[in-house]
């Protein structure tokens, strides 16, 4: 994999880090601050599942189910419970950790396309128990009432640069966990069982192992970041479980380029943006994001993020050209 | 039966699909420190044993392995590499995406459950050990086929097996490579590894087996000696096809 030279990824991270210092300031108006927490959070929530869809070619298709389930868990820690806020995201981090660890280790007994049945149908399950368990989830409405967070006696304020501030803190922490899973001994094994399982295993891995370990690992910062969504928004929605987020978030995988990490944060922020600033046209947004997304894989199919490594090796080679 | 001198006691193996009998009631032991051969036409069931013995894709049906003294055949493809027995395939196989050094970490790490300092000390010994060092930053996919069947056995030797299991690591390759596996395979046999092996190329099975079984229809049709083999009409009519087996001598 052809990743840019160490110092070329370094004025990369500091200009990223500058990025996210001015961002809170530049970004003050209500309506597009909101649109960039909502980029950060999903931008958390496609890099995670790359991990499961990317790295480990698992069709996973209960990750943003993850990210919903941990919204109930905040909202009815909090409001039922009165569960410390904090509390209640580490709460949502373990219970959704124990959920991936489960519905992987019975999904994963299958193979490809049924794994993605089983998943689809798990995330069914779950809008089926929130509709129906209407006195603990508010059933279709939601739970509404989440309360701010709070820091040391500092309520949160959804109209301050706050929640955008955790929000760029979460896809930092994030980024840093995955891309420090996946050059790990980690990494490599769950790309040698996704590339071939046959041969994986008779070097010792452990198929079942690593992908169970692969859900939890992916379903981490998703519920952080689902916990800290519903906080946001005051709400748990069951409207998180919809088959349309799972497909937005899905877009930014594929757009953004599967097993790269940066490559759907990248497509998180611009998908989010681009559809924001194409809301004019009405329902034809959707179209038009449609065919852009067509045309962009079927030019390049490693998705946004494989641009950046054509334009390095035609770098290579035309100064190879040169020196010849 | 076995004893301390075994490492590998096949009894009554069996696999069936359908009504085709693929490997039908094979037996066999091979000792410690063995280069056990395999022949037979093609069809004749020997991949499918390899299959058998590591659970990998397939189980048997019937028939029970006992390896270094315990029984591997209820055991996960997985444990059975860790439990020291290992396999190359067939065909060309490894992580292409992957470089070579990564290649042979993971049968380090998650083979021989190595860590840190040790598990590098054992990437590199096994790099050089099947003169792969220069090329341990190249991706897999890079790699000659004669590169890509030792990074195979390197991968497989870096966690230090006690019987590894050839499955015709000679195809596809060249005169001048073969002779090179051929060091290879007596110079793993000298470290101490025992060796299960299956060849079409009989001039190079026959020189480096102690014994040579042969199978065909699925089942065990003899063992012997190389020039006991090379002389047996059964063998001779079932996998040579009547042609004298001057070659076979040669070796």
């Amino acid at each position: 994999m052809s990743l840019p030279s160490t110092p070329l990824r370094l004025a990369a991270a500091v200009v990223v880090l500058l990025l996210a210092i001015l961002l809170p300031f530049v970004v003050t108006g209500g309506a597009a601050k909101n649109l960039v927490v909502l980029a950060l959070l999903f931008a958390v929530v496609a890099s995670n599942w790359d991990l499961t869809l990317g790295y480990a070619g698992i069709f996973n298709f209960a990750h943003v189910a993850f990210f919903g389930i941990a919204g109930y868990v905040s909202a009815i820690a909090t409001i039922y419970f009165g569960l410390p806020v904090w509390l209640d995201i580490a709460l949502a981090v373990a219970v959704v950790a124990v959920l991936a660890g489960v519905t992987a280790a019975l999904a994963l007994r299958l193979r490809g396309i049924y794994v993605a049945l089983v998943t689809f149908a798990f995330v069914q399950l779950c809008v089926a128990l929130i509709i129906s368990q209407k006195w603990l989830t508010g059933g279709a409405v939601g739970l509404v009432g989440v309360p701010d967070l709070a820091l040391f006696g500092h309520r949160l304020s959804p109209s301050g640069p706050d929640y955008l501030i955790l929000a760029e803190l979460l896809l930092i922490a994030s980024t840093v966990f995955l891309r420090f899973l996946v050059r790990s001994d980690f990494g490599l094994s769950i790309v040698a069982l996704r590339d071939n399982e046959a041969y994986a295993v008779a070097r010792g891995i452990s198929a079942t192992r690593q992908r169970v370990l692969a859900m939890v690992a992916s379903s981490l910062f998703t519920a952080a970041a689902g916990a800290v969504y519903a906080h946001y928004l005051i709400v748990a929605s069951p409207d998180v479980f919809s088959f349309s987020l799972t497909t937005l978030i899905l877009s930014m995988v594929l757009l953004g380029g599967g097993a790269t990490i940066y490559g759907p944060i990248m497509a998180a922020i611009a998908l989010t943006v681009v559809t924001e600033q194409l809301a004019g046209f009405g329902v034809v947004r959707f179209m038009i994001i449609a065919v852009l997304i067509v045309l962009t894989l079927r030019f390049l199919p490693g998705g946004l993020w494989s641009l950046g490594e054509r334009l390095t090796v035609l770098r290579r080679n035309s100064k190879q050209g040169i020196g010849a | 039966m076995t004893n301390s001198d075994t490492i590998l006691a096949v009894k009554g193996l069996g696999k069936s699909f359908g009504s085709l009998v693929a490997v039908d009631d094979v037996s066999f032991t091979i000792r410690r420190g063995e280069i056990l051969g395999i022949a037979g036409p093609n069809g004749a069931g020997k991949t499918t044993l390899f299959n058998l013995l590591s659970r990998n894709p397939i189980v048997a049906d019937r028939g029970h392995v006992i390896f270094d003294g315990q029984r591997i055949d209820r055991l996960s493809p997985h444990r059975i590499f860790r439990a020291g027995l290992a396999r190359t395939f067939q065909k060309e196989t490894a992580f292409f995406k992957l470089t070579v050094a990564e290649n042979v970490r993971l049968g380090a790490v998650y083979g021989a459950g190595l860590r840190g300092a040790a598990a590098n000390a054992a990437v590199n010994a096994a790099l050089e050990m099947l003169e792969l060092t220069p090329l341990k930053h190249q991706e897999a996919g890079a790699l000659t086929v004669y590169g890509t069947k030792r990074l195979m056995i390197a991968s497989a030797m870096v966690a230090s097996p006690k019987l590894l299991l050839m499955d015709e690591p000679a195809s596809g390759l060249n005169t001048i490579e073969q002779a090179e596996l051929k060091t290879l395979i007596l110079r793993l046999r000298d470290q101490g590894t025992s060796i299960l092996l299956i060849e079409h190329i009989l001039p190079l099975l026959f020189g480096v087996s102690e014994r040579v079984m042969v199978m065909d229809f699925g089942r065990k049709l003899t063992e012997g000696s190389p020039a006991e083999i090379a002389r047996d009409p059964r063998v001779i009519d079932a996998y040579l096809g009547g042609v004298n087996s001057e070659s076979a001598h040669a070796a």
